[in-house]
């Protein structure tokens, strides 16, 4: 471990109606440190880091057993709005606002910090997107439309609308499923430099991702944690037989 | 998903195959090897130019298998980006050949040393080095049967015979220095059986290292978790109960 957990679950099970998605998970994401949760499709990994922003309780007929404990609150018991300014979220597919600028994508977010000044707005919109790595490439269309960006700066764009709420946990959803090798690059470069500054915690369907950008690295299995720890001994010598078959490619 | 994952062999076929002829032809390029060895100790011993010469040639064929193997090893590494005992094995497989390279060298080196003629030193020291030769060979067979079979209990077993086998070279050395000092033998040729016996001795230690390479390649453990390292100390201090040979771990180089 790099520090102290930053957040961790506690025994944290997460229902569907009747049905367990993710059962008794207890895990701790070390603090400036890239997490990585890994495992075969409907294991639970998107689940568990829905629960740890509230975002799995926007879904009807869904609960939550256990603690999710962010620097010694539990999550449940705050403001589920405070939360998610707290534990920023990017997913799986780009989904900047379509209708909205470039700038104004990224401002929108500081909205719920209160309404900044236009100098500050123009300040925090320039700090999110060279922290996203995006600066460089838009600095000159600043007002185009958003989605006139590639999908790889639009994943950034949104990784720039993440971070403008200045979050203290990133959590990221398959961030690079729907991008080419050139822009998962950039974007794994950006997870890397990310930490210094942020507690990430990504699920991936890609193992080398994971291996690539990654402190530690969690397997997870029909809902639950089969082992975790410092990503360079997960895939050099696991010690459960079932990450071996897993990261082997023996099933899933 | 399937209900019993370790049971589902849902990899594809040309996976596994290619880890396993990886195995196959370092186990070939040992045998060849090994043969060197064994072809190189009765070339020297024997005084025999020609056997020499033919050893001397299959250095080639060993540098061939060294780099075909190291090539596929590595386009194994690009292409399937393995993990695990995959990655071990095959990580693992890029030192085991060099080492088995440096046994066929040693093989080479003692057929590149013969001179023709009758053996040379008492017959004490020939039974000795034949004793050297038979152990070291029969470490090599064994550490190319555990990582053709899979067998890390043969490979840790290695250790423990290295032990005989430095006990041995010491032995031998004090008859070589011996009839140095002596003078009543062919000293050039005496003076060769030095650097024999200290070829047999690397032997040993080689087969050692193919053998932690081989359990690291199939439990991922290192050989300090399971053999701590001798403690060494110079031979002039040494007593006789502390000697090499008599340790339970024995030092491998």
């Amino acid at each position: 471990m790099l520090g102290g957990d930053k957040i961790r679950t506690e025994h944290l099970t997460a229902y569907y109606g009747p049905k367990p998605a993710i059962s008794d998970v207890t895990l701790g994401f070390a603090e400036h440190a890239v997490s990585a949760i890994i495992g075969p499709s409907g294991c639970g990994k998107s689940t568990l880091i829905r629960c740890l922003n509230r975002m799995h309780e926007t879904v009807p007929r869904t609960r939550v057993e256990g603690q999710v404990v962010l620097d010694g609150e539990d999550i449940y018991q705050l403001d589920p709005v405070r939360v998610r300014r707290r534990v920023g979220m990017v997913f799986q597919k780009p989904n900047p606002f379509v209708t909205m600028s470039i700038y104004n994508n990224v401002s929108a977010a500081l909205r719920f910090n209160g309404r900044p000044s236009r100098e500050e707005t123009d300040r925090q919109v320039v700090r999110s997107l060279q922290q996203a790595a995006l600066w460089d490439e838009v600095k000159d269309r600043i007002d185009a439309p958003a989605v006139s960006l590639s999908g790889g700066q639009q994943q950034r764009l949104c990784i720039a609308r993440a971070l403008a709420a200045e979050p203290e946990v990133l959590l990221m959803d398959e961030p690079c499923s729907a991008l080419d090798p050139i822009a998962t690059a950039k974007i794994e470069e950006l997870i890397k430099k990310l930490k210094e500054e942020y507690t990430v915690i990504i699920v991936t369907h890609n193992m080398q991702q994971a291996a690539r950008v990654a402190d530690n690295t969690a397997f997870m299995y029909i809902g639950k944690l089969i082992e975790f720890g410092p990503t360079e001994d997960l895939f050099e010598r696991p010690k459960e037989s079932l990450t071996e078959a897993y990261i082997t490619g023996r099933f899933g | 998903m399937n209900a019993d994952p370790l049971a589902d062999t849902g990899r594809p076929r040309g996976y596994d195959l290619e880890i396993r002829q990886l195995k196959t032809r370092a186990v070939a390029m040992g045998e060849w090897a090994l043969g060197m060895v064994h072809d190189g100790w009765r070339a020297f011993s024997a005084g025999d130019l020609s056997a020499a010469q033919a050893v001397l040639d299959r250095g080639a064929e060993l540098d061939r298998l060294d780099e075909d193997i190291e090539h596929a090893a590595i386009a194994f590494l690009v292409l399937r980006q393995p993990t695990a005992g995959d990655l071990r094995t095959a990580a693992g497989l890029l030192k085991i050949t060099t080492h088995l390279d440096r046994v066929g060298r040693l093989g080479f080196d003692m057929a590149r040393i013969t001179t023709a003629g009758p053996p040379a030193g008492p017959v004490e020291l020939r039974e000795l080095l034949e004793r050297m030769d038979s152990v070291v060979e029969s470490m090599v067979h064994q550490c190319l049967e555990a990582l053709g079979h899979d067998r890390a209990d043969l490979a840790r077993e290695l250790f423990r015979r290295d032990d005989e086998v430095d006990q041995l070279h010491r032995e031998a050395n004090r008859i070589i220095l011996r009839e140095l000092r002596a003078k009543t033998s062919d000293t050039p040729r005496v003076a060769d059986t030095l650097l024999v016996a200290r070829h047999f001795e690397r032997i040993a230690d080689n087969a050692c290292k193919v053998g932690e390479k081989t359990v690291y390649a199939l439990t991922g453990q290192r050989r300090s978790e399971y053999l701590p390292r001798h403690r060494y100390i110079p031979y002039a201090l040494e007593t006789p109960t502390t000697a090499p040979g008599t340790t339970e771990h024995p030092p491998p180089g």
